[in-house]
């Protein structure tokens, strides 16, 4: 961060109204599970908690972080809650601002979500002193929408094997559009899409196309590794990645209602996991059998952290709505680094053997 | 030697310990013995060898104190105290002063805390898993092909910071020998075992003290004869970390406190 | 298997109850009974059945016309019959994930095996965990039955509370739209009476368990509120807590401890071990009485029988496993003073997200209290895992360590 750029706000779920903060002066800087700190969480939380809240703990322990003006919270899963008890007690003097997330995507939750979006803002503008206008959240979603834009394009190319350093290069900007302010952000961007090929590079050693689904793999040499082993995705359905950022345009909503809309865009589909809908149980595996069967996807990879429950109390139903559709399913549980896709390495490599055959 | 003696017993699953102390709490006699299958006859063994040792007989003691897996099975005792009490009287009466005590040993680890007179306010231990314990040792020597007791001293010439991935000892034991086949130097790898050990130890160390500073830390077990481990602990936990002489028998020399404690509160002169 | 099981139980309650002498305890055994009875309507294949997250409000299903219970029921009974094993393995062969917990991989292995009588509807509840939902979701795909999700806040304030009695006023038209069955504001009004009469009387237990020593006996008050809360809203919630209620005046009266020689007290936390070990004739031996459980005391406040939907609402709330962690914190250190406890004993148990990963946060609140805290890690329904040795030391170690700050207490030898 560089002098006179806007403060940083740190979070950590994709849930995150990014389009609030960026109206409100600040730049949201995702806090991402990659840390050399020590291991401090499981004392303060427990050892067996997903590794993206305790490395996040562990940041938060160690100061591995950049100076945070504040840090906003979603109160998405158990893991999440106990990262925001553990937060504002071994960091008193922070400003955290912890968000309800509802588990369903009903009008009632859509309420009630939007109560919650308000008394943020409300928070906002405590913290900086300056009012957060419905304007400015209509224009810093336009400006978040384009940037979604331009990273499903660069997704395209990655898919395509056209985009030079591949899966890895698109999550470093993925990450980037998230830590950095949003015309930093677009100039990367904008420079990658320059840079995508006409045609694939030759050298570029034969792989499978596969979907990738999960939570969270935001370390970009973990893609690359993927990539490494023959194991192309075609697209993504991770918080890291392809969900991590939602677009939603609010130029025709009116005063008022923008934070409605937002809260409809924050809980529509795509989902996470741990987000459901009453009326049709088992739908989150079902969509995403339908999309890889829709994809040309020899098979699909779940990359989830470990000890989340939210996805892998879904995995079963998963591989039933796959096997139906005739598509494998390769489960890596990690701890959202490279480090354990690199013990994966055999797994993966197998996999695309056997998807190899299969073809 | 006159007066009557006190007997603290460590049963362990892997080795028994035996110490033997005087009415002033002065250690005259130890042994250690491997506690194999046959843990009662181990037991016989070694109260015979700790009193060959002292140059007395059975008569001679006056109460026995048994720990470890194996203390309730022990006959004769005046009392079954766990490891944990037994580990804080021991390292008291050989370092005053010790705030935290980290036992690591052949399967298990703890992290004890002292209040400023020796007594346990705290402890946390990891009994689930070998990783980090004395068994992990034991398979990466094996792994490198090295005896466990040189390990300590192998890692002195290493630089380049290693780290293992893994600290499953199954899994762990598969990396190094990845490591090796690729040739990478065996002190790196040694480093990183100790340094992994650290880590995790470090971990446990934190349930019973969030912070370190200015705090008195001491190390038993067999563990603690390894001086690369050692290092690897104070470097993780910033804080100099000391080891007795006698790392293995800290339980033993507590319990045959504690049995000298109750026996001479029941009867000053026994 | 579980229909017979329970059957047997009635019968052998109905007996010994019948046989009780005069003076005789009798409250756990009526307890045990209204338990029995309970499952064996849920599992006799003729109930309307609701399954539901362990926070949904029985007492108003009850008053709609279903049998409902929380899917964790299962998993409890199944353990303490010795019964988890075959089924939790069922489960993982199905890809239930062996890091999850236990009470709700059993619930998933008894749905695998069609032990889980089909329900009319399923009614889940995002609080108290995550987990949860999911197995409840879960269960309503695999039945395919109809799902309702009660939406529990994060937080405590009124518009929660509002929120949340919004979302029940919703239930109560989800269900009469699904089963056809509605609710009778007369019926509602009976029901909520019967509720607070049997909350008074817990109130009135919660006083009494305060007395030094408690005059509950050691197994008297396992899982009570978990399983008093199916029987709110009914005449047998009434007799339950009532049966305690006098029961526990007349030991207090008489000074008669619940268990003899006690010589430390602890507080529980969360859940206790649902199969036969030995933790408990353990903590006994060593004179530990568990002078309250977490869950056990009475958090809320009596319904308004006129407007009982921001009650229900506000009892959700008020559970300490909800939303943030200071209500609990709170909660407990209020627990071990209120009842003047030595320490108290987390059995963290394996999987418990929710729970168990707040270990490093309630030892801190407890110790700054002056309480230590006994960490066990043990798993409170797979039997397979429990490590007895190694139980046996934590506990021993931490009586050694309670015994030794209190020498005005008689040591034994």
């Amino acid at each position: 961060m560089t002098a006179g750029s806007p403060p940083l706000v740190g979070f950590t779920c994709r849930h995150t109204p990014l389009a609030m903060l960026h109206a409100a002066g600040m730049t949201p800087f995702r806090l991402l599970p990659l840390t050399q700190a020590p291991d401090r969480a499981g004392a303060w939380l427990h050892d067996n908690l997903c590794p993206h809240v305790k490395r996040v703990l562990d940041r938060a322990l160690d100061g591995d972080l950049p100076p945070l003006a504040g840090v906003v919270l979603m109160a998405s899963c158990d893991a999440m809650r106990r990262l925001a008890d553990a937060w504002g007690t071994a960091r008193p003097d922070d400003r955290v601002a912890v968000l309800d997330l509802p588990m369903v995507d009903n009008p009632r939750s859509v309420a009630w979500l939007t109560a919650e979006l308000e008394r943020f803002r409300t928070e906002l503008e405590r913290w900086t002193g300056r009012t957060v206008t419905d304007a400015a959240i209509r224009s810093a979603a336009a400006d978040l929408a384009t940037l979604a834009t331009r990273l499903d394009e660069l997704a395209a190319a990655a898919a395509a094997g056209t985009l030079p350093g591949g899966w890895g290069a698109l999550q470093a900007a993925r990450n980037l559009t998230v830590t950095a302010p949003l015309d930093e952000s677009g100039r990367h961007l904008q420079q990658l899409a320059g840079s995508i090929t006409r045609g694939k590079d030759p050298d570029c050693p034969a792989s499978l196309p596969v979907l990738l689904v999960g939570n969270l793999l935001p370390d970009p040499t973990a893609l690359s590794l993927l990539e490494a082993c023959g194991a192309r995705p075609l697209a993504d359905d991770l918080c890291t990645g392809a969900r991590q950022l939602v677009a939603v345009t609010l130029d025709d909503v009116p005063d008022g209602q923008v934070t409605l809309r937002l809260a409809e865009a924050l809980l529509a589909p795509p989902h996470c996991a741990r987000t459901l809908c009453p009326g049709e149980p088992g739908r989150w595996a079902r969509e995403l059998a339908t999309r890889a069967r829709a994809s040309n996807a020899a098979g699909v990879i779940a990359h989830v952290a470990k000890f989340c429950d939210p996805y892998l109390a879904r995995l079963p139903a998963l591989r039933l709505e796959l096997r139906e559709a005739g598509l494998p399913l390769l489960v890596l549980e990690g701890d959202c680094t490279s480090g354990s896709v690199g013990q994966h390495r055999t797994r993966i490599e197998a996999f695309v053997e056997m998807l190899a055959e299969g073809t | 030697m006159t007066g009557p003696l006190f007997l603290g017993l460590d049963v362990g699953s892997l080795s028994c310990d035996a110490v033997l102390v005087d009415r002033n709490g002065r250690s005259v006699a130890w042994t250690v013995l491997p506690t194999g299958a046959r843990v009662l006859d181990t037991v016989d063994r070694t109260r015979r060898e700790v009193l060959e040792l002292a140059g007395v007989g059975p008569a001679a003691v006056a109460a026995t104190v048994a720990t470890g897996y194996g203390r309730e099975r022990v006959e004769g005792r005046i009392a079954a105290v766990t490891e944990i009490t037994c580990h804080a009287r021991g390292i008291t009466a050989l370092l005053p002063g010790t705030d935290v005590l980290v036992d690591i040993g052949g399967q298990d680890s703890k992290a004890v805390r002292l209040d400023h007179s020796g007594r346990v306010v705290d402890f946390a231990m990891n009994d689930k898993c070998a990783a980090g314990t004395g068994r992990f040792l034991e398979a990466m020597a094996r792994a490198l092909e090295v005896d466990v007791p040189d390990l300590g001293d192998l890692d002195a010439e290493a630089r380049t910071g290693l780290t293992l991935s893994s600290m499953c000892t199954v899994f762990a034991e598969s990396e190094v020998v990845s490591l090796v086949a690729s040739g990478a130097d065996v002190a790196e790898i040694v480093a990183g075992l100790h340094r992994a050990i650290a880590a995790r130890t470090q971990g446990l160390v934190r349930r019973v003290a969030p912070q370190f500073d200015g705090l008195e830390v001491a190390m038993s077990g067999g563990v603690a004869r390894n001086r690369g481990v050692v290092r690897a602990l104070a470097a993780a936990l910033g804080r100099p970390v000391t080891v007795p002489d006698e790392p293995d028998t800290v339980g033993a020399l507590g319990a045959a406190l504690i049995a000298r404690d109750r026996a001479l509160a029941a009867d000053p002169a026994p | 298997m579980i229909r017979d099981h329970f059957a047997e139980l009635v019968t052998g309650l109905e007996a010994r109850l019948a046989d009780a002498g005069p003076g005789e305890p009798v409250a756990r055994k009526t307890f045990a009974l209204e338990a029995a009875q309970l499952g064996l309507r849920l599992f006799s294949g003729e109930a309307p059945v609701a399954w539901c997250g362990v926070l949904a409000p029985f007492d108003l299903l009850h008053a709609v016309g279903f049998e409902p219970c929380f899917v964790e029921f299962v998993g409890a009974t199944l353990a303490g019959n010795g019964a988890a094993p075959p089924l939790l393995q069922l489960a993982e062969a199905e890809g239930a994930d062996p890091t999850s917990c236990s009470f709700h991989r059993t619930a998933l292995g008894a749905v695998a095996s069609g032990l889980i009588p089909t329900p009319e509807v399923v009614i889940a509840t995002s609080a108290p965990c995550t987990g949860g939902l999911a197995v409840v979701e879960e269960l309503a795909r695999r039945l395919r039955r109809p799902l309702f999700v009660l939406n529990v806040p994060h937080s405590r304030h009124q518009a929660a509370v509002e929120y949340l009695a919004e979302q029940l006023h919703d239930l109560v038209g989800f269900l009469a739209e699904v089963t056809g069955r509605s609710l009778h504001p007369g019926r509602l009004r009976e029901v909520v009476e019967l509720t607070n009469r049997a909350r008074h009387a817990m109130v009135e237990i919660d006083r009494l368990t305060r007395h030094v020593p408690s005059p509950a006996r050691p197994r008297d008050l396992v899982n009570f509120a978990l399983v008093v809360s199916l029987l709110l809203g009914r005449e047998a919630g009434v007799r339950v807590t009532g049966a305690y209620r006098d029961e526990l005046e007349r030991r207090a009266r008489d000074r008669s401890p619940g268990l003899q020689g006690e010589r430390l007290r602890v507080l529980w936390l969360q859940n206790r071990i649902q199969f036969r070990s030995p933790v408990e004739p353990l903590l006994e031996e060593l004179g530990v009485a568990v002078a309250v459980d977490e869950l056990n005391p009475v958090t809320w406040p009596p319904i308004d029988p006129e407007d009982p939907f921001p009650g229900f609402a506000r009892r959700m709330l008020s559970t300490p496993l909800v939303g943030g962690l200071a209500h609990r914190l709170d909660h407990v250190v209020r627990l071990a003073r209120g009842y003047r406890v030595d320490g108290a004993v987390n059995p963290c148990h394996w999987g418990c997200r929710q729970g168990s990963g707040a270990r490093g946060l309630v030892d801190r609140a407890l110790r700054e209290a002056g309480f230590p805290v006994l960490n066990l890690e043990v798993d409170c329904v797979d039997q397979r895992t429990f490590a007895e040795g190694q139980v046996r030391t934590r506990i021993e170690a931490f009586v050694e360590m309670l015994a030794e700050r209190r020498p005005a207490r008689e040591l034994e030898a």
